[in-house]
């Protein structure tokens, strides 16, 4: 059989058997994956995906200039009628590519102020709740907890040291928790303990357990927060490579004590390190790693590496599992502002997203998108 | 005696002159997290002529200068706040440069509380004791790494790493750095600048 009777028999099969097959408009037609963000995220001033209003805008942007994302930006209440948010306030200009001396800039100068602002989702206000203040954390009874500077303004060379607060409610006095003024960031709860990073010079970071008014631990030296079990029982922290081996942990908050530990350089060579500021789900946790994400499955004492994805470029911060569990969010730092990403996990490829992509910041710098959640665990239907 | 005194005080000056009239700063060209390069420029003013010592340095363990705790150090120029050689914090110890708090690229996020530095004692030693690595101690090519400081190594009982401190600190003191120790109390004039 030659060429010449092969090439025309094979169209001849191909159409028999796509006329002979289900009718097109029958066949399931090809997915085709779209991109999509957090399902509640903000972009600049604007609030999208809450509940009652698909967007909303703000009185102020959602940043958090002096804990990065070692915390949410925005954090939605867990009876969903309220979003709190880091918001920033700045008093002087301060170029990055100029040092202080040159700027005029002299210690003690005032930077800028931060706060954490309230809004109500069904009423549409938007109130300061408290001032010279950052990162808070919202416990599924209501309870919040945040850092209050000793002074609301951030102040060049003066190190922005304060308490950690709780109120049993909105409404509630602050109570300290705290017994002595230092760098916290608030990160969340895990069940009546709250979780917060103490942060020290060289920005040397100390995971803390605070157990209540002046019963506070030190659960991980050198360590960042990765998640929070669903049960709130356990964290997930990481560590390294600055202070030995990158590895993973376990911990029970109670306790202290270590469940589990895995050795990042036993594992697949592209995870390297994981980050903080992931999530975790059901048996399985996402990180930020070296080269994208890292998807680690925990159970029965040990920690595995279930999947490392790829992503190109810079890290990507703020992982977490979608609604669906077959999805990853995060964001990454672009040249033109940040985008989120959305990982398929069947694939491993990810996408990224810029919702609002005209969107702008202050002083020509890009607007921040960032995701609304609440690390703090057990949250509904978790307990 | 006269003469003899007048001979002194003329060696001592002729000596000292270079030194006393040098101007320098600190620059750091980043190039990994774990293999950068720290140097000290000086120069003779009014003379142009810069003179460099350099040496290794290690920042971050990540390249993204926002991120708090990890990144490397941001780029720009930095006032130096302070300069200790028996500093005693928690984490930090010994001879250290404190520079100012940096808005990274994002033109938002603050790096704070940031160091050149290395792993030794307030007094300058070595604390050796653990089985793997010890914040005091410099041990391992991954001592290099920080939380986002610039580190520079030092020799140690279990390792033998080059004495860039101490050269970077006799460098800076001989080479027209400030010959104050603690925290300034105005900007210094000499600064550090993080290349891009």
């Amino acid at each position: 059989m030659t060429a010449r009777m092969i090439i025309p028999l094979s169209l001849l099969i191909a159409f028999l058997a796509a006329g002979c097959g289900a009718p097109s408009a029958e066949r399931p037609a090809r997915k085709v994956p779209t991109a999509r963000p957090p399902a509640v995220y903000t972009v600049g001033k604007s609030l999208i995906g809450a509940p009652g209003g698909a967007r909303v805008a703000l009185a102020a942007a959602p940043v958090t200039p002096l804990a990065g994302w070692l915390t949410p930006a925005v954090v939605p209440s867990p009876d969903g009628r309220y979003v709190a948010y880091n918001a920033w306030q700045a008093l002087r200009e301060d170029d990055p590519a100029l040092s202080w001396a040159d700027q005029g800039i002299a210690r003690g100068d005032p930077l800028a102020r931060p706060s954490i602002r309230l809004h109500n989702v069904a009423a549409g206000t938007d109130d300061v709740f408290a001032d010279g203040a950052f990162s808070l954390a919202w416990r599924s009874d209501g309870a919040v907890a945040y850092f209050q500077g000793d002074e609301p303004e951030y102040r060049a060379g003066v190190p922005y040291r304060g308490q950690i607060v709780v109120r049993e409610s909105l409404g509630a006095p602050a109570q300290a928790w705290t017994t002595q003024s230092a760098r916290y960031v608030v990160a969340g709860w895990a069940g009546s303990t709250l979780l917060a990073y103490e942060e020290q010079e060289g920005e040397a970071l100390d995971v803390l357990a605070l157990d209540g008014p002046g019963r506070i631990r030190t659960l991980a030296r050198d360590s960042g927060l990765v998640a929070i079990s669903p049960d709130g029982r356990e964290a997930l922290v990481e560590r390294g490579p600055e202070s030995g081996p990158p590895t993973v942990r376990t911990i029970a908050v109670a306790t202290g004590a270590v469940r589990a530990a895995l050795d990042l350089t036993s594992v697949d060579p592209a995870v390297g390190v994981a980050g903080y500021s992931g999530d975790w789900q059901g048996d399985l946790a996402v990180a930020s790693s070296s080269s994208g994400l890292a998807v680690f499955r925990i159970g029965d004492g040990r920690i595995g590496l279930e999947q490392a994805i790829s992503v190109a470029g810079e890290g990507v911060a703020e992982p977490r599992f979608a609604a669906d569990g077959d999805r990853l969010t995060g964001w990454v730092t672009t040249p033109g502002g940040g985008a989120f990403l959305d990982c398929d996990r069947a694939s491993g490829t990810c996408q990224r997203v810029v919702p609002l992509p005209t969107a702008r910041g202050v002083r020509g710098f890009s607007a921040w998108r960032r995701p609304a959640y609440n690390p703090s665990r057990p949250q509904e239907g978790e307990r | 005696m006269y003469c003899i005194a007048l001979v002194a005080a003329l060696v001592l000056a002729w000596t000292s002159a270079p030194a006393q009239a040098a101007t320098g700063w600190w620059t750091f060209n980043r190039n990994t997290n774990l293999d950068s390069r720290l140097s000290w420029k000086w120069t003779y003013p009014p003379s142009p002529t810069e003179y460099t010592r350099s040496w290794r340095a290690g920042s971050g363990t990540s390249k993204d200068e926002c991120e708090l705790g990890n990144g490397w150090l941001p780029a720009g120029w930095y006032s130096l706040r302070g300069h200790w050689k028996d500093y005693d914090a928690s984490k930090i110890k010994g001879r250290v440069w404190y520079v100012q708090d940096k808005v990274c690229r994002n033109g938002l996020t603050q790096r704070t509380q940031l160091f050149i530095h290395s792993e030794e004692t307030a007094s300058r030693g070595q604390s050796c004791t653990s089985v793997y690595d010890d914040r005091f101690c410099w041990e391992r090519e991954s001592d290099y790494y920080s939380d986002g400081c610039i580190k520079v190594a030092r020799p140690s009982p279990v390792a033998s790493f080059p004495n860039d401190l101490g050269s970077a600190h006799s460098t800076y003191h001989d080479y027209g750095g400030s010959s104050k120790h603690g925290l300034f109390d105005k900007p210094d004039k000499n600064e550090l600048y993080v290349f891009t």
